[in-house]
C-alpha cells in the first residue's frame, strides 16, 4: 500500500468519544451513552511536539485510546496518515499503528513481569515477523536512553521506576517511529529522575525529530517539551496555540487558573 | 509481585509445615509409582480373591497380613498400598484437566469479551450450581461402573471453577499497559493470551490447583465410597470404605472388623492433609498480604 | 520558646521477612512550637516514616531507636514506644490520598461524629455544630455534612480531611503530601489553605512533600530529608536563597519551574536502596563535589542560627 505523503500525521476530526452504561433506577432498560469528549478536531503534523493539558478526568487518557486504535467514537473520524483507522480491517489497521511509538503512563504496571527486558523491547519487531534479532540495534537503543548494557538481561522487577520508563520508552523507539505518544510520562518519578527523562525525550527528538504528542497535568513540563499546547476542559478543548502565546496569555478558564497557581508560587518565593 | 519459583521453594522450605507436608506428598507419589513391586500381594491389591479365601476372610492385622484381610480375603495392606496409585491418578488428571480447560476458557472470555464472555458467566454459574453427586449419578447410569466414571464427574465440576478464577485473574491482567503495547504492536492474540495473560496468572492458579488436590481426592473417594464409580474389588480407599461399611455389616464393622475402616481412612486423612499443607504454605508465599508476618509480633 | 517535637538520632526501620530495612538512619530535629516545617525529600527517603513517628501510626513490625519527644511526652525511647493519650490529643494526621482515607460509607457528618465522639465524647448536635464551624474554616459549607466521601471532589475531600485533623484540637498537624494527589493547578490553594489554619490556629505544622515549589510557600523552616537522613535543615529564605548541601542545589536546579524555561540540570543515578549500610556519606555516588573526606558520614555542620548541613563542604559551599 502507498504511503500517501502528507503534513498532517494524526488527524482528528469532529470525534465525540465515550462509553455505554447502564444508569441506575428505571433507565437501566435502555443503555445510554455517557460521553467522555466532544467535537474534538486534532491534527499533529511531521515532527510537531503537541502537549494536550487538562485537570485529571478530563479525558486526556481517553483521547489517546482513540488515536491508538483502541476506542472507537460515537461520531467522528481519526486519521492516521489519511487513513481512517476505525474503517480498515484489523490487519490494515496493525499496520499503520506501529508507526505510532506509545510510551504508557505508569512504568510499573507497563512491563510484563515475566520476560526479561530483552524479550520486551523485541516484542515489536517480533510481532512484524521480523524473526532475526537485531541484537546491534537493541543495544544502540539501550544505549541512547542511558541503560547500562546489562539490563536486557534483567527482569522489570529489577529495574528501578527511571529506567523502567526509559525501558518503555526505548521499546516505543524500536519500530522507529514517526509519532510518539507519551502519557504522563514523569508523574509516577520522583523529581531528580523527571529532569533526566524530560532531557532524554528532548534529545530523542533532536535526533529522530518524530511528531511527539504528550499528555499531561503538570505545565512545568509542557514548557519544555512543546511547539503548541491544546487545553482541554469540560470534554472539549478550550484553547489552542503555540506554548509561549498560550503560557503568557491564556484565555480558558484552566490555564488561567493553572497559571496563577504557578506564578503565586514562585511570587512568593522570590 | 510475581516471584521467581526458586524464591518461592526457597522461602517455603525454611517451614516446617512445608516440609512435613512435601514429605507427605513424596511418600505418596513413591508408593503409587512403585506400588506393584513393593507390596507383598498385588494381584490381591488388585482385587483378585484368593485360592484359599474362605480361610483368610476378616483377618486382624498381624505380621502376615499388616492391615489385616478384608471381606474377601484379600490381603488389605496391598489393597491400600495400590490405592495410593489410584488415587494420584485420579487426582492429577482431574485436576490437570479441569486446569488446562479452566484457564483456556477463562481466560479466552476475558481477553476476547463479548459473547464468549456471557457464555462462559452462564455455563459456570450453571456447572458450579450442580452437586457433583448428581453428576455421578447420570454419568453411572450412562456409562456404567468405572475410574472414569469418578474422574468425569469431578471434572465437569472442577473445570467451571478453574474457569472463574482464571477468568478473574485474567481480567485483572488484560486491562495492563503491557497487553495494550503488545496490541499495539500487532502481536498475534494467541501469543498475547500466552506471554502476556497465561504467564501472569499461571503461579497462583498452580498453587490454588496444588491446594486443591486434597478436596478432590476427598470428593474422589466420596463418589467411590457411594458405590457411584469403580466396583468393589477396586484397589481405591474410597471404595474399601464402601465394602466395609455396606458389605460387613454396617455399623457393626467398627467393633467387628475396624482395621476395613482405619486404615483406608488414615491414608485418605494423610494425602489429603499433605497436600492441604503443601499447597497453604505455597499460598503464603505468593500472596502479598498473608506475607505481613503475624508470628514477626514477638 | 517550647519545643513541640524533639528527636535525636532517631531511627525508624522495618521488619520485612527477618531483614531489618531502616527508613529513617538517625535524624536530629527540633521544631519550635506555632512554627511550619516542611520535610522534602524523595520517594524512599523515610519521610513518610517520619511522619508515621510522630503520629504515632507507626506499624507493629517497625524497629525505632533513638529518642522523639512531643512537647514534654517521650514516645519512642530506645526500642520502646509509647503513643497514650497522643495520637488524636497532641498529634494529628492529614493522609495522603483522601479518597482512600475517608470511609465509604459514612457521610462527612458521621465522620465529625466519630471524630469527636471519641475525643471529646460528644454528642451528634454537638458535633455537627463543631463540624459547621470548623468547615467554614476550610471554606467548606454546610451542605458538604450530608455528602458521601465520592461526592465530593478531590479537593474538597482533602479539605475534609484537613478538617477531621483540626477538630481533634490536636496541636502538631501532620500533613503528609498533602497536594500529590491533587492536579497541578489547584495545589496552591491548598497549601495556602495549610498556611493560614496554622497561623490563625497557631498549630505546629509539619508538611511532608516532594514537591519543594509549592509547599515551601508556608514553611518557616525546611528539612531536606535523603535516604533516610536529614541533610539540610534551615530557616527557608535561607535554604531556599543560599543552600548549603549539593542535593539541596541540585534538587533546587533540577525542579521545572513554569516561566523560567532555564535548563534542566537532572541529578545523575538513583536515590540508594535501603537495605545497604554506608559509612560514607549516603550522598556520594551522586555528588559531583566528592573528595576523600566523604568517605566518613558528615558530621553536622552550623552554617548559622537554626541552619545545619551535614556536607564536610557545608561552610565552603562551591555550588554557590
Amino acid at each position: 500500500m502507498a504511503m500517501k505523503t502528507t503534513d498532517h500525521i494524526i488527524k482528528l476530526e469532529n470525534v465525540t468519544v465515550g462509553y455505554l452504561a447502564t444508569p441506575p433506577g428505571i433507565k437501566s432498560l435502555i443503555r445510554t451513552r455517557y460521553i467522555v469528549l466532544k467535537n474534538i478536531n486534532l491534527r499533529v503534523s511531521r515532527s510537531e511536539r503537541v502537549t494536550i493539558v487538562g485537570g485529571s478526568g478530563s479525558g486526556k487518557t481517553t483521547l489517546l485510546r482513540v488515536i491508538l486504535g483502541l476506542l472507537k467514537p460515537f461520531t467522528g473520524r481519526v486519521f492516521i496518515h489519511e487513513y481512517d483507522i476505525y474503517r480498515l480491517p484489523w490487519r490494515e489497521r496493525v499496520k499503520i499503528l506501529r508507526k505510532i511509538g506509545y510510551v504508557p503512563q505508569d512504568p510499573f504496571k507497563s512491563l510484563n513481569p515475566m520476560l526479561r527486558v530483552r524479550d520486551i523491547l523485541r516484542e515489536p519487531l517480533e510481532a512484524r515477523g521480523i524473526r532475526k534479532y537485531e541484537e546491534s540495534k537493541i543495544r544502540s537503543l539501550v544505549k541512547l536512553v542511558g541503560l547500562p548494557e546489562n539490563v536486557l538481561e534483567m527482569y522489570p522487577e529489577e529495574l528501578s521506576g527511571g529506567m523502567r520508563q526509559r525501558a518503555l520508552i526505548a521499546r516505543a523507539l524500536v519500530s522507529e517511529p514517526e509519532v510518539l505518544i507519551l502519557d504522563e510520562p514523569t508523574s509516577a518519578l520522583d523529581v531528580s529522575v523527571q529532569a533526566q527523562i524530560i532531557n532524554l525525550i528532548n534529545e530523542i527528538y533532536e535526533k529522530f525529530k518524530p511528531a511527539i504528542l504528550l499528555v499531561t497535568h503538570d505545565l512545568s513540563i509542557a514548557q519544555y517539551i512543546a511547539d503548541r499546547i491544546v487545553v482541554i476542559e469540560n470534554k472539549e478543548i478550550v484553547e489552542e496555540g503555540p506554548v509561549d502565546v498560550v503560557l503568557n496569555n491564556p484565555q480558558s478558564h484552566f490555564m488561567k487558573m493553572a497559571i496563577s497557581s504557578y506564578k503565586g508560587s514562585i511570587d512568593r518565593l522570590e | 509481585m510475581i516471584q521467581r519459583l526458586s524464591t518461592t521453594l526457597n522461602r517455603s522450605f525454611k517451614k516446617t509445615r512445608f516440609k512435613i507436608g512435601l514429605a507427605i506428598s513424596l511418600l505418596v507419589i513413591f508408593l503409587a509409582i512403585f506400588a506393584p513391586y513393593i507390596v507383598p500381594r498385588p494381584q490381591e491389591g488388585l482385587g483378585y480373591v484368593p485360592y484359599d479365601a474362605e480361610a483368610k476372610k476378616l483377618l486382624p492385622p498381624s505380621t502376615e497380613y499388616l492391615f489385616g484381610t478384608d471381606l474377601l480375603g484379600r490381603d488389605l495392606f496391598s489393597r491400600v498400598i495400590m490405592g495410593a496409585r489410584t488415587a494420584l491418578l485420579q487426582v492429577s488428571i482431574v485436576v490437570i484437566v479441569s486446569l488446562l480447560l479452566g484457564l483456556l476458557l477463562g481466560v479466552m472470555a476475558a481477553y476476547f469479551k463479548g459473547l464468549i464472555e456471557v457464555l462462559l458467566n452462564y455455563f459456570t454459574e450453571i456447572f458450579m450450581a450442580m452437586p457433583t453427586i448428581v453428576i455421578a449419578l447420570v454419568l453411572r447410569l450412562t456409562l456404567g461402573h468405572g475410574i472414569h466414571v469418578t474422574a468425569l464427574s469431578l471434572i465437569l465440576t472442577w473445570w467451571a471453577w478453574y474457569a472463574r478464577i482464571s477468568y478473574v485473574y485474567a481480567r485483572g491482567v488484560v486491562e495492563l499497559d503491557y497487553v495494550i503495547l503488545a496490541k499495539l504492536a500487532g502481536l498475534h492474540s494467541f501469543k498475547i493470551i500466552y506471554r502476556h495473560v497465561i504467564l501472569n496468572i499461571i503461579q497462583p492458579l498452580i498453587v490454588q490447583a496444588i491446594t486443591d488436590l486434597g478436596s478432590v481426592l476427598l470428593e474422589a473417594a466420596a463418589i467411590n465410597f457411594l458405590g457411584l464409580g469403580v466396583q468393589p474389588g477396586y484397589p481405591e480407599w474410597g471404595v474399601i470404605l464402601y465394602e466395609g461399611v455396606f458389605y460387613g455389616g454396617g455399623v457393626e464393622v467398627f467393633t467387628r472388623a475396624p482395621w476395613l475402616i482405619v486404615f483406608p481412612g488414615l491414608f485418605l486423612l494423610l494425602t489429603t492433609l499433605g497436600f492441604s499443607l503443601l499447597g497453604d504454605c505455597l499460598r503464603e508465599e505468593i500472596d502479598p498480604q498473608l506475607r505481613r508476618r503475624w508470628h514477626l509480633w514477638f | 520558646m517550647v519545643l513541640a517535637i524533639v528527636m535525636e538520632n532517631l531511627k525508624v526501620g522495618y521488619i520485612i521477612e527477618d531483614e531489618v530495612f531502616w527508613a529513617v538512619k538517625g535524624v536530629d530535629l527540633v521544631v519550635e512550637e506555632g512554627t511550619t516545617l516542611c520535610i522534602i525529600g524523595e520517594s524512599g527517603c523515610g519521610k513518610s516514616t517520619l511522619a508515621s513517628a510522630i503520629t504515632g501510626i507507626l506499624p507493629p513490625y517497625a524497629l525505632t531507636d533513638g529518642k522523639l519527644k512531643l512537647y514534654d511526652r517521650i514516645v519512642i525511647s530506645g526500642q520502646l514506644r509509647n503513643y497514650s493519650d497522643v495520637r488524636g490529643k497532641i498529634t494529628a494526621y492529614i493522609p495522603q490520598n483522601p479518597g482512600t482515607s475517608l470511609n465509604p460509607f459514612l457521610t462527612v457528618e458521621d465522620h465529625f461524629y466519630y471524630v469527636l465522639k471519641s475525643n471529646f465524647k460528644s454528642s451528634r448536635d454537638f458535633s455537627k455544630k463543631i463540624a459547621i464551624e470548623i468547615l467554614s474554616k476550610v471554606n467548606l459549607n454546610s451542605s458538604v455534612l450530608e455528602k458521601y466521601p465520592h461526592e465530593l471532589s478531590g479537593g474538597m475531600q482533602q479539605r475534609v480531611v484537613i478538617a477531621l485533623a483540626l477538630a481533634t484540637n490536636a496541636q502538631i498537624l501532620v500533613a503528609d503530601e498533602p497536594t500529590s494527589f491533587i492536579d497541578a493547578y489547584l495545589r496552591l490553594q491548598i497549601i495556602e489553605l495549610l498556611g493560614r489554619l496554622q497561623r490563625e490556629l497557631k498549630k505546629t505544622l509539619i508538611v511532608i512533600t516532594h514537591d519543594l515549589l509549592t509547599t515551601s510557600i508556608i514553611c518557616d523552616y525546611i528539612a531536606i530529608m535523603y535516604a533516610g537522613k536529614v541533610v539540610e535543615i534551615g530557616p527557608r529564605e535561607k535554604v531556599l536563597r543560599n543552600p548549603r548541601h549539593p542535593y539541596t542545589k541540585m534538587l533546587l536546579e533540577t525542579t521545572p519551574i513554569l516561566g523560567a524555561k532555564k535548563q534542566l540540570k537532572p541529578i545523575p543515578g538513583e536515590p540508594p536502596s535501603l537495605s545497604k549500610e554506608y559509612q560514607a556519606c549516603l550522598f556520594l555516588d551522586r555528588c559531583p563535589y566528592k573528595n576523600r573526606e566523604c568517605h566518613s558520614d558528615p558530621q553536622v555542620q552550623v552554617i548559622e542560627n537554626s541552619h545545619y548541613s551535614k556536607c564536610w563542604k557545608a561552610r565552603e559551599a562551591p555550588w554557590l
